[in-house]
């Protein structure tokens, strides 16, 4: 027992061992495209067979290391990574933004501006959660939306939030693994030149279609109503979210340890503040207000399913990765040399996986690379000090990448989701990548990669 | 106020359309249109984990909803009842009341049309909808298995209207129960009207004779106006826990329904530890429930 607990994991591990992870995230690429309505009905199994895949023979090769490692991520990231998102995902969900405004180029490139704003602040998800059927409704006249949708995707899905770890799920993975709160403040230039350029491109598509279409304003007036905000207290409790984040990562407090896991008080003030928050969104909101905006758990439900599915079996890939060149992945961490090579690599994964566990990876791949055998939090901030420039190019290509499919991040399928079901028709998995991301987003990341990272 | 336009969602279980058939009856009492609606849950066909929609599952479910329906719409309209089909996506409760707002029905129908030993005659759903509802709402119970003594009975509620058992109490709930009892005029054969007197054990026994008599005279001048009004009906005075009285009052006098004022409360608490009377009524009872909020 006790040679097995002074084992260094990510130096021992086969490369094998990463199966599970590439099976899982192969599933949520791949299932929702080849077989949807069985990956709907089974995704759940799907995300238990393989976190059993690697949890049973890891249990019995490692034992207690492996109870300890399994337990770590459950504790200090995804237990906090769901209550975080539950709590923006119920707080969003409580506001009700009624009323049509009237959906011309200029309303809706306002529209999209304003969501790009607040999505750092309130997450892509509850951002996108607030305005997609308000959106929706202000463009209903309109014979062609499909294009609106993208716009929203790439920019309040994914773009708008990247400048606070409130905003998107890698960045609040980076604050939990010590990122500062306001460190991702730094990453206002790349996210303020991307949103330029896509909300002026949108503004030209939908002023082209706007005219084309010859949209008659009078008909859509007579079916207006004032626009208006209910549920609007939950306002604050944003506030008093972004306030308990903010505090964790501001006070010490102590820590205690769990079964070899160190927790700190803080952290743990943090994730009880917030689910009192949550109980409180959903005690003070009138039912009427969630309904009408289609709120249910079912998305949050998912969410939960397939992350810990994700959290468990990417466990040896983290621990190969912070072994640096010691673990099995070293090809990985002696080849990636520049910022630029980082942020095409880990866009282009986050892409095609979800950015949160993709940006985790390159996280530990970075540190592995710099710092290996450094502690957490410290080799992180030695990071920032010395190569920050790294951190910036993951961060930025694991938001930004996450928009360019439907599966790089989590709120383009509920979106995708709601614009069908009000029917915009929204394009195939495929069709969105040829037809919006390849000619449109990827030249703004390359701008970006050219300005920033060469 | 009579029973002119019916809201019947359904998820096309068994014994469904046999349910729907139970209320052609209603004709006669003024009925002229139901909406038959199909709720396609969101959460079905939706929310596809990073992938979106489906759509086709959606169009799918719509056409086989729209052809079970315009079958139903058939039989409605031979008996000369307009029906109307809606079928939409989305939170199954919510669309329910929303279309009974919105189409201002006079009833709706929910429930489970067929129970079998140990099932529970009113699920999550139905709970939710008659806590919620506006609107006089039927739980109906079209074939069930039940306990009585040690035997274990199948009953089918196919003549659910003809021998109410209309619970009352002295307040103005009453007052609309009755009113829409009277509304189903030539439907009802005989109406109960039951009142369940509880003996206050402090009080004397001229005391309790007294509180005796006047609800005894009360139920009887229910009966009277129902009977002006061309409705026969029959006072029955109930003595101990109201539930269990009322179902024994409702199985001796074999009624075919259990009229009462909706008491369920539109809480958090409360609608998670309903024990309301009405709700009790509509879980426990064989009977089809009628709730009047």
């Amino acid at each position: 027992m006790q040679e097995v607990h002074n084992i260094d994991l990510g130096a021992v591990l086969p490369i094998w061992s990463l199966l599970p992870f590439i099976g899982m995230l192969l599933s949520i690429a791949l299932f929702p495209l080849f077989a949807p309505k069985f990956w709907h009905d089974h995704f759940d199994k799907v995300s238990v067979f393989w976190a059993l895949v690697i949890i049973v023979p890891f249990l019995f090769v490692y034992k207690w290391l492996a109870v300890h490692e399994f337990l770590y991520v459950v504790l200090a990231d995804y237990i906090p990574f769901i209550i975080l998102l539950a709590s923006l995902y119920t707080v969003s969900g409580g506001i009700l933004l009624k009323g049509t405004p009237l959906g011309t180029p200029l309303v809706n490139t306002c529209m999209l501006a304003i969501g790009t704003v607040i999505a750092s602040w309130m997450g892509t998800t509850g951002a996108s959660m607030l305005l997609i059927r308000p959106f929706l409704r202000a463009n209903r006249h309109r014979e062609k939306r499909t294009f609106m949708v993208v716009f929203f995707i790439f920019l309040i899905a994914n773009v708008g939030g990247s400048l606070t770890p409130l905003g998107d799920p890698p960045l609040f993975l980076g604050f939990l693994r010590g990122v500062p709160f306001f460190w991702t403040f730094n990453l206002f230039p790349q996210m303020a030149m991307a949103a330029i350029i896509l909300l002026a491109l949108y503004f030209v598509f939908d002023l082209y279609f706007y005219r084309k279409e010859g949209v008659k304003k009078q008909n859509n007036e007579e079916s207006r109503e004032p626009l208006k905000i209910e549920g609007g207290h939950n306002i604050f409790f944003l506030l008093a979210i972004m306030g308990a984040v903010l505090m964790s990562g501001m006070v010490k407090m102590g820590e205690v340890s769990i079964l070899g896991v160190h927790l700190t008080f803080q952290d743990m003030l943090r994730d009880a503040v917030l689910i009192f928050i949550v109980i409180l969104s959903m005690a003070t909101t009138r039912r009427e207000v969630r309904e009408d905006n289609g709120f249910t758990w079912f998305p949050m439900k998912e969410v939960a399913i397939l992350f810990a599915g994700i959290f468990l079996t990417m466990v040896p890939c983290l621990k190969m990765l912070q072994a640096g060149t010691k673990g099995e992945l070293s090809f990985l961490v002696e080849n990636m040399q520049e910022p630029v090579h980082y942020f095409w690599i880990t866009g282009s994964l986050s892409a095609f996986l979800d950015n949160a566990p993709t940006y985790l990876t390159f996280l530990s791949t970075l540190l592995g690379k710099f710092y290996p055998g450094v502690e957490g939090q410290e080799a992180v901030l030695l990071l920032i000090r010395e190569n920050g420039i790294y951190l910036k190019a993951i961060s930025v290509s694991a938001v930004f990448f996450g928009a360019s499919t439907y599966i790089g991040n989590a709120p383009n399928f509920m979106v995708r989701s709601i614009a069908e079901e009000t029917g915009t028709e929204m394009p195939s998995f495929f069709g969105y990548q040829l037809k919006y991301s390849l000619p449109i987003l990827i030249p703004v990341f390359a701008l970006i990669a050219w300005l920033f990272y060469l | 106020m009579p029973v002119e336009k019916i809201l019947f969602p359904t998820k096309f279980r068994e014994l469904s359309f046999d349910s729907l058939e139970t209320l052609l009856v209603l004709k006669k009492a003024g009925l002229r249109e139901v909406i038959l609606l199909h709720v396609i849950s969101r959460e079905e066909v939706g929310f596809v984990p990073f992938g979106g929609y489906l759509k086709k599952e959606e169009e799918k479910r719509r056409q086989e909803a729209t052809i079970r329906f315009e079958d139903w719409q058939k039989t409605l309209s031979e008996n000369g009842i307009d029906a109307h089909i809606k079928i939409v996506v989305g939170e199954p409760v919510y669309e329910i009341l929303k279309n009974a707002e919105n189409e201002r029905v006079d009833l709706i129908v929910v429930g489970r049309k067929k129970r079998i030993e140990g099932g529970a005659f009113v699920g999550s759903y139905t709970h939710k909808i008659i806590t919620r509802s506006k609107v006089p709402t039927l739980v109906s119970k079209y074939m069930v298995q039940f306990q009585w003594d040690d035997a274990m009975l199948t009953k089918t509620n196919d003549r659910l209207f003809e021998v109410p058992l209309v619970t009352v109490d002295w307040t103005e709930r009453t007052q609309r129960l009755l009113g829409f009892l009277m509304s189903l005029k030539g439907i009802v054969r005989k109406a109960f009207i039951f009142y369940n007197f509880t003996v206050d054990s402090s009080k004397d026994k001229t005391e309790v004779a007294r509180v005796k008599a006047e609800s005894s005279a009360r139920l009887e001048k229910y009966c009277e106006k129902l009977r002006s009004s061309g409705i026969e009906a029959e006072a029955h005075l109930g003595s101990g826990g109201m539930l269990d009285e009322m179902i024994r009052v409702s199985r001796e006098r074999k009624a075919s329904m259990i009229m009462i004022g909706n008491t369920s409360e539109e809480r958090f608490l409360k609608n998670m530890l309903d024990r309301s009377l009405s709700y009790q009524v509509a879980k426990l009872s064989e009977l089809p429930t009628l709730l009047v909020p």
